[in-house]
């Protein structure tokens, strides 16, 4: 229905002036991207030469190294970026369901279910999101030793579940809190019980609520650098802690490889944010447009 | 037989009193309409019928069985919400087949019951699309066969043509008379319509802050409303209430207005028992208001007044008349009004057995014509 609608909205087009002006504010923003991944293609001559070179011999040469090194013997060696990007996939993803799973639930008992003090409740949740993550380093640190939990996957996937716990629930009370209660009602009047009216009403109309919460904790997630630096053991590191160990070499920062890594960190954000952009779109003015 | 017999309900939010003692007894195969303005407690009385609230105190009665504590989907109970309430990311199909499957009915049955009610609400063609699609009156019926499709014992509609606009309004009305002949299914209507509640209803209950303030058949409302608020809210335009006292000697009362004295009528006998000088409220239906041309009919009372404004209704007129100060409206068929323009004199008269006089503090009636068969 949304597709007609737009179809049918008879806007006129920007003619090329403004486009073009568009265009070019565009660029800038997004140049030092282009120059990240531009780089990345670009032999170690190429990525040092100034003045910088627009037009290069392009070579995958960054990628393979970004997962094998040569040695002086001439064996292939993993570097175990592999690994790496497994455990970000594997880490964030962990971590998002389960801060949505949870924080959806919360989120329908908030705005279904309201407890004595409810707004309370939700502003203390909401604290937990005020100070900078860093302030609580050292506790949460010593709380990690001391339980056995740092190194290891389900210490990592615990804190960002966590951490984006918070968001989720706040974000979802507000999606739901949209919905009419009177389909609600409905439902029940038509027999059904209360999982089923959260699981087959409720849901299913949150879609595109639920798509934007996952994809703004995934990314919030993806890029966390600080507590996957101290919580996560060799075994379980991600890519945000491996690239800055890339960074450091006898020969100075090999750029080209850094690069590599960073426009094949990209690819997954960008992968998921494209697959859920209809949805994203529609779950961030949810409820802003009379339906 | 009692189809719904709510007895003393009473639903209160904190200190706000939604539904204060209401009762109601609606028979089998009746389509009764409950009328009462906004916020008169229509919506909390049907919620708390069909078991989304729970209510305070009172009895619920479903075809003789007390359901006051009965779980929602042992009432066998459907209602059509004002908001129609359709589950907006199923299609049509989907929307008429979940209660049926709530019900584990097989899929031949579900499928020939859509079949039938899609062919009864002129839905066949729009089953596979979603809600969101259809048109304000289909998104009205796909609530309506929702309802029917359960075979309920009792359908509730909320205020279901609200929504609509004025054509669709009509056209809606129609189908609810039809739906309900054709079922023959008990329907409890609510609506703040007066014109609604007239044209559809067998019998209507008024409804005021949560409770019922007169019960009956539409005739007996329009002729004999027991309260002025009835007297307001019934018939269209509503009623000519105009201030009055109790005159006239202790043992012949009168009603004083100022445009005249009125006494040898019917209500004389009950005004005795109120003080001289009470406060009244002297009620008569501007269609019992007629021009006077000369003196050739001398019977009943006569109003001198001018004509203040006109409003055109189709094929009749309200003429706004001013009498001595007292605004009252009476309607004309348009040929007879075209004589009058604002600003015009004339002469009215009206008949004092059609003419009603209610208590101005309690609003209660004091006096009110006889039924129809009694006056012959």
């Amino acid at each position: 229905m949304f597709a007609t609608k737009k179809k049918n909205r008879a806007l006129r087009e920007a003619g090329w002036g403004r486009t073009l002006v568009a265009g070019f504010i565009g660029l800038i923003y997004f140049s030092p991207v282009l120059w990240i991944v531009m780089t990345a293609f670009k032999t170690r001559q190429d990525a040092l030469a100034t003045p910088p070179k627009l037009f290069f011999e392009p070579t995958l040469d960054n990628f393979v190294r970004v997962f094998y090194r040569v040695t002086t013997d001439g064996d292939q060696l993993s570097t175990g970026m592999g690994l790496y990007f497994f455990n970000s996939i594997f880490i964030a993803g962990a971590g998002v369901l389960l801060a949505v799973v949870i924080g959806t639930l919360a989120a329908y008992g908030f705005s279904r279910y309201p407890l004595r003090g409810n707004d309370t409740y939700l502003f203390v949740i909401l604290t937990t999101r005020m100070l900078p993550p860093i302030v609580v380093i050292v506790p949460i640190f010593l709380m990690f030793r001391v339980t056995g939990l740092s190194g290891g996957y389900i210490g990592i996937i615990l804190l960002y579940a966590m951490f984006n716990l918070a968001f989720s629930v706040w974000m979802m009370k507000s999606f739901f809190d949209e919905l009419s209660a009177d389909v609600e009602d409905a439902a029940r009047l038509d027999g059904a019980n209360d999982l089923a009216v959260f699981f087959k009403i409720c849901l299913p109309q949150l879609k595109a609520g639920l798509a934007a919460t996952v994809v703004f904790a995934l990314i919030l997630t993806w890029n966390e650098f600080l507590f996957a630096l101290l919580l996560t053991g060799s075994d379980t590191r991600t890519v945000p802690v491996a690239m800055a160990r890339a960074m450091g070499g006898q020969l100075g920062v090999d750029w080209g490889l850094l690069a590599a890594i960073i426009t094949l960190f990209l690819v997954p954000v960008f992968a998921v944010t494209y697959m859920l952009q209809n949805h994203l779109l529609r779950g961030v003015t949810f409820g802003t447009v009379k339906k | 037989m009692s189809s719904l017999k709510v007895t003393n309900l009473v639903k209160h939010f904190g200190d706000v009193r939604a539904v204060d003692g209401l009762s109601i007894d609606v028979q089998n195969g009746e389509f009764f309409a409950l009328l009462g303005p906004s916020a008169s407690g229509k919506t909390t009385s049907f919620r708390t019928i069909c078991g989304i609230e729970t209510p305070t105190s009172g009895t619920i009665e479903l075809d003789g069985k007390d359901m006051t504590d009965a779980a929602m989907r042992d009432r066998d109970v459907a209602m059509v919400f004002q908001t129609f309430a359709l589950y907006p990311h199923m299609t049509i199909r989907e929307n008429l087949a979940y209660p049926l499957r709530q019900m584990k009915l097989a899929s031949s049955e579900i499928n020939s019951r859509i079949d039938e009610t899609a062919e009864l609400l002129r839905l066949s063609h729009t089953l596979d699309r979603k809600p969101g699609t259809a048109s304000g009156g289909e998104q009205q019926r796909i609530a309506i066969g929702r309802a029917l499709i359960r075979r309920p014992h009792l359908l509730l509609l909320d205020e279901p043509l609200t929504n609509l606009d004025a054509k669709l309004r009509h056209d809606t009305r129609a189908e609810f008379k039809r739906i309900h002949r054709e079922r023959k299914i008990t329907i409890v209507y609510a609506t703040p319509d007066e014109l609604e509640a007239l044209t559809m209803g067998n019998r209507i209950g008024v409804l005021r802050d949560g409770r019922i303030v007169q019960t009956g058949t539409p005739d007996e409302l329009y002729e004999r409303p027991d309260n002025r608020y009835v007297a307001g809210m019934v018939g269209s335009p509503q009623m000519n209430l105009i201030p009055a006292k109790r005159g006239g000697t202790e043992n012949r009362p009168t009603v004083v207005t100022d445009f005249g004295e009125f006494h040898e009528a019917p209500w004389n006998s009950p005004l005795a028992d109120f003080a001289i000088g009470e406060e009244l409220l002297f009620g008569i239906r501007p269609h019992e208001i007629v021009p006077k041309n000369g003196a050739a009919t001398t019977a009943g009372p006569t109003i001198d007044c001018h004509v203040h404004l006109i409003e055109p209704i189709g094929d009749l007129v309200i003429l706004d008349l001013v009498a001595n100060g007292t605004r009252l409206k009476m309607v004309l068929p348009e040929e007879q009004a075209i004589a009058y323009s604002p600003g015009s004199s004339l002469t009215c008269g009206f008949d004092l057995a059609t003419t009603h006089v209610f208590a101005k503090e309690t609003g209660t009636v004091i006096r009110q014509p006889l039924p129809e068969k009694q006056k012959a």
